[in-house]
């Protein structure tokens, strides 16, 4: 059985999470995952959901398990790729993931860990602004939207 | 394409292999019988929540899906067990309640998506979940 491919990118950690995942799979691929964020120090761990298109409560904990491990770790977790039916479902199910960020797709993860980097401008403390849009919190307590730090 | 009368399907459940299988079929045939995406991915995700609740908590059991495709548009999923039965059918259904590793939101969030959802446990006996969603 397949279970998810693993593969570094700059500060990020790609993991491909597999459509359907069994019991032992999400043990190993934890597994893995731990395993290689200490190999590469990655700063981040990037889930891609992008072939996952039935996600139930089961995977909800599979990701706050993965956020919860990869935090004592000092990563932190990035969900992307989630399909708007699944989004449907989950909110549906009720289901809310704390501490976890989500990103539409590869590109604007690696705003995130890129940006997440350079310490001097934005430390990695991620919230939302007023609009309820994704912004980076700088050391002052000022919000940057994620567009304005493509430039920097 | 072909118009293929959908029979009920019943799919023994005693593993998680069983759980994956039976979700695509409920996928497949919410589908078939007219479900856009986001609801067939729904139904697909009850019986999910179902099945690895059979594997979970009992020796085995069965999910039947039963497709109605007359006056009435939809689908019926009977999810059976002789397992232990649930002890308090209301706490589970408020959810954030669970006896094992759960997140307690299966049964709960089942309900919220279907349009009919009815529980019969017996203590010791087992438990009958129907469950259905209309297209209309």
């Amino acid at each position: 059985m397949e279970t998810g491919t693993i593969q570094k990118l700059e500060n990020l950690l790609l993991v491909a999470v597999p459509r359907d995942l069994m019991d032992e799979e999400v043990m190993r691929l934890r597994r893995d995952v731990a395993q290689e964020v200490r190999r590469h120090r990655s700063g981040w761990v990037l889930l891609d959901f992008a072939q996952v298109d039935i996600c139930d409560s089961y995977f909800g904990r599979f990701i706050q398990s993965m956020a919860e491990m990869t935090g004592l770790m000092g990563a932190k977790v990035i969900v992307s790729g989630l399909q708007d039916a699944v989004v449907e479902t989950l909110v549906e199910l009720g289901m809310t993931l704390s501490n976890i960020e989500a990103v539409l797709d590869l590109d604007e993860a690696l705003v995130f860990s890129r940006a997440g980097r350079k310490n001097s401008y934005v430390t990695p403390l991620w919230d939302k602004d007023k609009n309820g849009n994704a912004a980076a919190l700088d050391q002052d307590g000022n919000f940057h939207p994620l567009a304005d730090l493509k430039e920097v | 394409m072909g118009a293929q009368p959908l029979e009920p399907m019943r799919m023994p459940i005693n593993n998680l292999i069983n759980v994956v299988t039976s979700r695509r079929q409920a996928l497949e045939m919410a589908t078939k019988l007219g479900f856009g995406l986001p609801d067939a991915t729904k139904i697909a995700v009850v019986v999910s929540e179902l099945a690895r609740n059979i594997t979970l908590y009992t020796q085995g059991g069965a999910i039947t899906l039963i497709p109605h495709n007359g006056q009435r548009k939809g689908i019926k999923v009977i999810a059976q067990d002789k397992g232990p039965g649930i002890e308090d059918v209301e706490r589970v259904l408020q959810g954030g309640y669970t006896t094992s590793r759960g997140l307690g939101m299966g049964i709960s969030g089942s309900k919220k998506i279907m349009d009919e959802f009815e529980i019969q446990t017996v203590a010791g006996a087992g438990t009958t979940i129907k469950a259905a969603k209309w297209l209309d």
